[in-house]
């Protein structure tokens, strides 16, 4: 354990995850993990500060743990999942006396909120309307449709479905036709729809601290909710200085001082970039891991720091290196949804054993032979890391994994 | 790969891999080794991982070894059923690795590494003290000698079957032969016994087992010295290993009885081993030159083999002269049973060995055998002396590492049963780089064809399957493509198409392809008892060898996967039980099939190479097979609790889930 710094800011992490836990355990800042009762054995058992917390809807229950978390002379709390954000903009709303933050936090949290709020800025976004029922998503399917003037019985153009509060691609559905509607359940109304945008869709990860951006990453997705790798091609780079002033309008609208953000955006084929959804916490998709293999810093570790206002400028400076210059690599990641309907079997493709860029997997055997139908982008069984020096090499291997089957 | 256009790409060096492989393991063991103990698993992941790529390397057991005792340390085996080594059990690692799983196949291996590190006294552990682990080694390695000696099954292949040969040669290297020993030598007997073309990792087992026993100064079993005679001085002038260069120069003062008594030395150790030693290339050599009258004495003819010489006597010199060298010493015997079978004196053979002696091969042949089998020799020579073998012990070709077992159990087919026809496809394809065979008359050129089965082609093959199997399987494949989406089994058509008229156009299948559930299985068993049992087929002797389909099981009789063979000869053994015998394209056919079924190779009336079974329960594994609809018995003579039982025994094993209630 590295020794803990008194004169720096005490953390609250808010969720389980054992690598947040082992970043925070080699930084040097005190911290406590906030989260559900089942994980408190587990936290015993290994040392790890805990404090049990059952984080269901916010309620007036958030001031009482605002209050413990404040007695015990924490200063900062970073939220870790989707469902935590909330949390966490009330809790730093009393830790930090600013009532704001609660406000801002909610925004994070409703997804059609988000984008009128990015378009009342100025910010060029698609299409998009709220669906309250499926009625409102085939209207809207139409609407979409006629506007691009296709004929009755041509292929419809896609559109998005997203829930309000479902993190990432959990909520994430793409919509063809009338019958994708009727798939779609109850709980994850109201949603979000959006038109589709042919173009290259990428994700950042942006740390701010004080308002400035102090580290951005380009994430390329190469098949969205399936593989990604960082940093991003030279072919996406060469948008940076477009993107860096894009997000810089996003900090604005949002007024974000510290933490990170995790905005995706599409850039069509003439350079227009359209903002798609922002989220404010640690991404998924395992981009923080990725991070550290392509540059060797913890992210986590950049997340909190950036996340603490009494950070000084000097430790924020010297945290972080230079985005694509100082990276070692290329790092991507691929997730594994089984092609079959029916396994048996985990069996890693030879060919991608072989391939000198893998590196591992965290896939986990079948528990059923039965393969459940994937919902939304979610439910994947695992993903697999890639590693290697040419960014085009590394899309087509992470291509190739499309068509290669990992269970049989 | 294919030969005839792209050189295969060299696989990238060992060394290259274990370099870049070993710095990524160093690194991941530092993290580990750092990491709190609830972050371990989320490291183990990528050391286990990277070791899985070492394993198989070439120095790789090696560089994990060094390292046994950091691994421990950091906590490779914590939460996992490694954890306490004083609960592991010997008999339980062959299970372990068979279970194909790449992960825990490493972690077993690094725990070999870490009971030996403990056994040298390398590495400590609070549980286990270095009597502990000696012994546990001891007993590892007994119970995984088909590791040490390479010996591959159908439920282990690929590279966890590398990481295993690597990890098992390195204990038994590490511990020595001397407790193992006798094990060792009957497991060489027993694989001998098949008469393999290949046999150079038994040579390679005989070779380490006399360097040991020297070594130790332990006196020599029985049996080990017959084996090490064979290959380092069957003979008295050869006794003491004196080199070839010594050994040429003796034979130039040699009188003619001397001579003699090298020849039948020589042909004794042969017969009596199946390996050759390298002294008896230099006497045929020398024969050849000076004494061909002892050349069939050389090669201990029988009266047939002696006179298939006499006939063909300029095209056999001609051979020997050519593909005989001490690199090639296994062609001698080969020589002797293309001789003794009489297959010289089908019309096309000789004319077609004259043309094999003076083919010229494509490029990318002779880069391949350059890299396979050295430069010292032409890569011509090497093939000549491997189309020797195979003609000579056509149920003596291996499909080595790969999935290939039909176009394996097609170049034995066609040795045994239409040798010219082998040789015009292999001229094909490495003179000319491609083959052309027909799909219900729709021609078929290999050279426009995608790999098939086998992506990359494990070169641990005889000189005639590197050549061919890589056009076969191709051609292989494209006739499956062809046959497909007729729902039925496509074997149906491609076996005939592929293999040769004489494979029956009747075809029964145990399954219903759909659903994979036993289908009609009682008429399935009644019409292979039918047309093959020669109690029930009007005491017909098997005429031409017939593709057939096994459902292969382990030696708990559960399913491992469907495999190709040939039925050779259905007949009664010296116990007057009626056996099936065949011939199975892997490496070795002595295999433990569960509940029992253990195919035998030997001591039930077995030819050289032969694998049998009792009918009945070769039937139980039994799950497609051809026949001819006009040459079938009557299906209801066969019994009743015969037929019960033959399903009964399918249902245990391999058809476990596949019995539908209707059936």
């Amino acid at each position: 354990m590295t020794e803990k710094d008194p004169n720096k800011s005490h953390i609250a992490l808010l969720g389980w995850s054992l690598r947040a836990i082992e970043a925070m355990d080699k930084f040097d800042r005190r911290y406590v993990v906030v989260a559900p009762s089942w994980a408190e054995e587990h936290a015993k058992q290994h040392d790890i500060p805990h404090l049990s917390w059952d984080f269901e809807r916010l309620n007036e229950k958030s001031h009482e743990i605002a209050t413990k978390l404040k007695e015990m002379g924490v200063d900062v709390a970073v939220p870790l999942y989707e469902e935590t954000v909330e949390w966490a903009g009330a809790i730093n709303s009393v830790l930090m006396d600013s009532p704001r933050l609660l406000n801002q936090a909610m925004l994070f949290r409703d997804k059609s909120l988000m984008k009128r709020r990015a378009q009342l800025a100025g910010i060029r976004v698609g299409i998009f309307e709220e669906a309250h029922n499926r009625d409102d998503v085939v209207r809207f399917l139409i609407r979409v449709n006629q506007a691009l003037l296709k004929l009755h019985g041509d292929p419809n153009d896609p559109i998005h479905f997203k829930a309000f509060d479902k993190a990432g691609c959990l909520g994430h559905r793409l919509i063809r036709t009338v019958e994708d509607v009727e798939h779609i359940p109850d709980e994850e109304f109201p949603g979000l729809l959006e038109s589709h945008l042919d173009g290259w869709e990428f994700a950042c990860e942006v740390f701010i601290h004080d308002k400035k951006i102090r580290f951005l990453n380009i994430s390329e997705y190469v098949r969205l909710g399936y593989s990604v790798f960082i940093p991003a091609s030279p072919e996406l780079e060469k948008w940076r200085p477009r993107i860096r002033e894009e997000i810089e309008k996003l900090i604005e609208a949002f007024d974000i001082r510290y933490g990170l953000i995790h905005p995706e955006y599409f850039v069509t084929s003439d350079g227009a970039m359209y903002f798609g959804e922002v989220a404010y916490r640690v991404p998924g998709g395992n981009a923080f891991e990725l991070i550290e293999r392509a540059y060797g810093f913890n992210a986590y570790q950049g997340h909190v720091l950036c996340s603490d206002p009494k950070a000084t400028e000097e430790e924020v400076r010297a945290f972080f290196p230079k985005e694509v210059e100082d990276a070692k690599g290329y790092a991507g990641c691929f997730l594994v949804y089984p092609r079959r309907r029916i396994i048996s079997d985990l069996r890693v493709p030879e060919e991608t054993e072989e391939h000198p860029y893998f590196e591992y997997h965290d896939l986990r055997p079948p528990m059923e032979s039965k393969v459940a139908k994937r919902v939304a982008f979610g439910n994947h069984y695992g993903s697999v890391y890639f590693f290697g020096d040419d960014s085009h090499e590394m899309k087509r291997v992470l291509k190739a994994q499309e068509e290669l089957d990992y269970y049989v | 790969m294919t030969v005839s256009e792209q050189p295969p790409q060299p696989p990238r060096a060992d060394a290259e891999k274990l370099a870049m492989f070993g710095k990524r393991f160093d690194q991941a063991l530092d993290r580990l080794a750092d990491a709190k103990s609830f972050a371990k698993p989320n490291h183990t992941a990528l050391l286990v991982d990277t070791a899985a790529r070492i394993l198989p390397l070439e120095g790789g057991v090696e560089f994990l070894y060094e390292r046994a005792s950091e691994f421990d340390r950091a906590g490779v085996f914590a939460e996992s059923d490694w954890a306490n080594p004083e609960r592991l059990r010997p008999r339980l690692v062959p299970m372990t690795i068979a279970s194909g799983n790449p992960r825990l196949v490493a972690l077993e291996c690094l725990s070999e590494l870490r009971w030996l590190a403990i056994a040298e006294g390398r590495c400590e552990h609070p549980a286990v003290t270095q009597e502990d682990a000696q012994q546990f080694v001891h007993e590892v390695l007994v119970q995984n000698l088909d590791y040490v000696f390479e010996r591959r099954t159908e439920a282990a292949r690929g590279r966890i079957v590398r990481a295993a040969h690597r990890l098992f040669g390195f204990l038994a290297k590490k511990v020595g032969f001397a407790g193992i020993l006798d094990n060792l030598i009957e497991e060489i007997y027993r694989i001998l016994r098949q008469r393999p073309i290949q046999v150079n990792h038994v040579k390679r087992m005989v070779t380490e087992m006399a360097v040991a026993l020297h070594r130790d100064g332990v006196s020599a079993p029985r049996g080990a010295d017959r084996l090490i005679s064979a290959l380092y001085g069957p003979t008295s002038a050869t006794q003491e290993d004196p080199g070839l260069d010594v050994y040429r120069e003796r034979l130039a003062t040699m009188d003619g009885s001397m001579l003699s008594q090298e020849a039948g030395s020589f042909s004794r150790a042969m017969h009596d081993t199946g390996l050759v030693s390298p002294y008896h290339a230099v006497f045929m050599q020398f024969a050849l030159e000076n004494a061909t009258h002892l050349l069939p004495h050389a090669l201990g003819l029988s009266s047939t083999g002696s006179d298939a010489l006499l006939c063909y006597r300029e095209l056999v010199h001609a051979l020997i002269k050519e593909a005989i060298h001490p690199e090639t010493a296994e062609a001698v015997y080969g020589l002797a049973w293309l001789l003794e079978r009489g297959t010289l004196y089908a019309p096309p053979i000789a004319p077609a060995l004259w043309r094999q002696i003076q083919l010229p091969l494509m490029t990318d042949v002779e880069q391949v055998f350059a890299q396979v089998f050295g430069t010292s020799l032409p890569a011509r020579v090497h093939l000549l002396a491997g189309v020797i073998c195979l003609l000579g012990m056509p149920i003596g070709v291996g499909q080595g590492e790969n999935p290939t077992c039909q176009s394996a159990r097609a170049l034995s087919m066609w040795a045994y049963n239409d040798p010219d026809f082998l040789l015009q496809l292999l001229a094909w394809a490495a003179r000319d780089g491609e083959i052309t065979m027909h799909f219900e008359g729709q021609s078929i050129s290999s050279r426009e064809l995608q790999a098939g089965l086998a992506q990359v082609l494990h070169l641990d093959l005889d000189p005639v399957s590197l050549v061919l199997v890589p056009h076969l399987d191709r051609i292989y494949m494209e006739m499956g493509r062809m046959a497909a989406g007729r729902g039925e089994d496509p074997h149906k058509w491609v076996n005939p198409e592929f293999h040769g008229w004489w494979v029956g156009r009747g075809f029964a299948i145990a399954v219903d392809i759909a659903t994979g559930f036993l289908q009609d299985y009682e008429k399935f068993v009644r019409r292979f008892y039918a047309s093959y049992h020669p109690y029930y087929n009007g005491n017909q002797p098997v005429i031409h060898p017939q593709p057939a389909g096994i459902a292969v099981t382990d030696s708990h009789g559960r399913f491992v996967g469907w495999h190709a063979i040939t039925i050779l000869r259905v007949a009664l053994d010296n116990e007057q039980k009626m056996r099936v015998y065949f011939y199975n394209p892997n490496n070795d056919s002595g295999q433990d099939w569960g509940h029992g079924v253990v195919v035998s190779t030997e001591g039930h009336g077995e030819v050289f190479g032969e694998a049998s079974l009792p009918a009945d329960e070769f039937a139980s594994r039994l799950y497609i097979f051809h026949y001819d609809k006009h040459e079938l018995g009557e299906l209801g003579a066969v019994p009743e609790e015969e037929v019960a039982s033959i399903r009964r025994m399918a249902v245990e094993s391999w058809a476990a889930n596949r019995a539908a209630a209707a059936v």
